[in-house]
């Protein structure tokens, strides 16, 4: 009898729970940025490729394949090498020459700065380099003062966001930049990418 | 690492190389363009004459470096196992491309047309002498038959026309040139025909016989309206043979000028 009613009393009781008596110490961050790899860095770039100016009136825009090579010295800072290539097709402005297919290669050293918000960041770079054209025929159309090579300088911003993954990340920039080889005129790059941090 | 992942890397690490490798290839075959002499390069008033509606020429001569020594001695030693002479500026290495655009500035609609010449290292072909020889003995308008003929086109008040001279065009050309230049080939036959159809005339042309690119280009423009003509050359050159560097000397080959035989 004793027994049956010690067990109608513990059945009777209610759970047992834990109470929290203080915060932790500091509250965890998905994902940490901090942990995302820094250091060498290569991009892959697809986009288009614009001129304004007097290359504006003769060439089209083209499709543009670019990569990059960087180091981040901070989180904040970073140098890079640009390696870009695009196509175009010179326009009814040619005259003769409309049609006429025509390559840019470019390359250049730059320095961006970024600044991050968690997983996503903008940035802003600049840079002076190279351009070279594949033919000749700005210059036969009196575009180009210089032969085919010239000095290119300018800049752009662009916006970056990091997978999950500690090395990956993807984004979007437009550069403008000014050709020295090309008379009164600039060009438009913009890219989407694909960010690989060793 | 997944594969998936191993893949990934591998292809943004291999990113950085195809820029460079696009700079690399830049330089491979990449056309050199020539403006015509003059812009407008070819103009006229539509006013037709007894010999018919006006008629305009001028042309450009490439100007190519002469080979070095290796490469005359390679010349030379293929002249020796051939038989015949081997031309520098050969048909298979110097591309040529010619892009022309005609505009009409009359108040009327006319009839354009477009004809070219031109010159190998051999012999220079000029359908105006061929045309003398044609209107010999009767006073009909000249009959002009050029190297490579442009399908004659009506083109409207104000309007404007773009076209090609192909590189295929261009090599029936040298083929052509080549035929009545260096193996007595019948004239008319050889250019009215094309070799790829009907290739008449050409049974003289050893079948290992290495073609002579053209050198000079002469471009013939006539219309029955007031019209101008732009053109531009264009050349792919494997070889790296057009004259580029003042250290290279100047090609300058003399080129026998084309006389039909009733003139000569």
């Amino acid at each position: 009898m004793a027994a049956l009613a010690t067990s109608w009393l513990l059945a009777g009781a209610s759970a047992a729970r834990a109470q929290v008596t203080a915060e932790p110490a500091s509250a965890v961050v998905f994902p940490d940025p901090n942990k995302f790899a820094r250091g060498l860095y290569t991009e892959g770039e697809i986009g288009a490729v614009a001129f304004f100016g007097r290359a504006g009136d003769t060439v089209s825009p083209g499709f543009a394949v670019g990569a990059r090579v960087g180091y981040d010295v901070f989180r904040w800072l970073a140098l890079q090498a640009h390696f870009l290539g695009s196509t175009h097709q010179l326009s009814d402005g040619a005259g003769a020459l409309s049609g006429q297919l025509l390559q840019t290669y470019q390359a250049a050293l730059e320095g961006k700065l970024t600044l991050r918000f968690g997983q996503a960041s903008i940035f802003g770079e600049g840079g002076i380099g190279v351009a070279r054209l594949s033919t000749n025929a700005l210059y036969v159309l009196m575009v180009e003062p210089q032969y085919r090579v010239g000095f290119t300088a300018g800049g752009g911003a662009g916006a970056d966001y990091h997978s999950l993954s500690r090395h990956f990340s993807v984004g979007v920039r437009g550069d403008y930049l000014v050709m020295t080889n090309l008379s009164s005129s600039q060009e438009l790059m913009a890219t989407t990418y694909l960010r690989y941090t060793f | 690492m997944t594969g998936r992942r191993a893949a990934g890397c591998a292809l943004v690490r291999a990113l950085p190389w195809l820029a460079p490798l696009a700079l690399g290839c830049s330089g491979m075959n990449t056309p050199v363009y020539f403006p015509s002499p003059t812009m407008p390069a070819l103009a006229v008033d539509g006013v037709a004459t007894m010999d018919g509606p006006p008629r305009i020429e001028n042309g450009l001569t490439l100007q190519f470096r002469n080979p070095t020594m290796q490469e005359q001695k390679t010349l030379d030693t293929q002249t020796a196992a051939l038989g015949f002479e081997v031309p520098w500026i050969q048909r298979d290495h110097v591309h040529i491309e010619m892009t022309y655009q005609v505009t009409n500035t009359d108040t009327k609609a006319g009839m354009w047309n477009i004809g070219v010449d031109g010159a190998n290292e051999y012999t220079k072909y000029d359908e105006n002498i061929v045309a003398m020889t044609l209107g010999m003995g009767n006073n009909d308008p000249p009959q002009y038959i050029p190297l490579i003929p442009v399908t004659p086109q009506v083109l409207g008040p104000g309007q404007t026309v773009s076209g090609t001279v192909r590189e295929d065009d261009f090599d029936e050309a040298e083929l052509d040139l080549d035929a009545i230049g260096r193996w007595m080939a019948p004239f008319n036959a050889v250019l009215i025909n094309n070799s790829q159809v009907n290739p008449v005339g050409l049974s003289m042309v050893p079948a290992n016989a290495v073609i002579p690119a053209l050198i000079e280009i002469d471009v013939s423009f006539s219309a029955d309206a007031a019209m101008k003509c732009d053109y531009d050359i264009r050349v792919r050159d494997d070889n790296n043979q057009l004259l580029h560097d003042t250290v290279n000397t100047l090609f300058s080959p003399a080129p026998m000028l084309f006389v039909p035989p009733a003139m000569m």
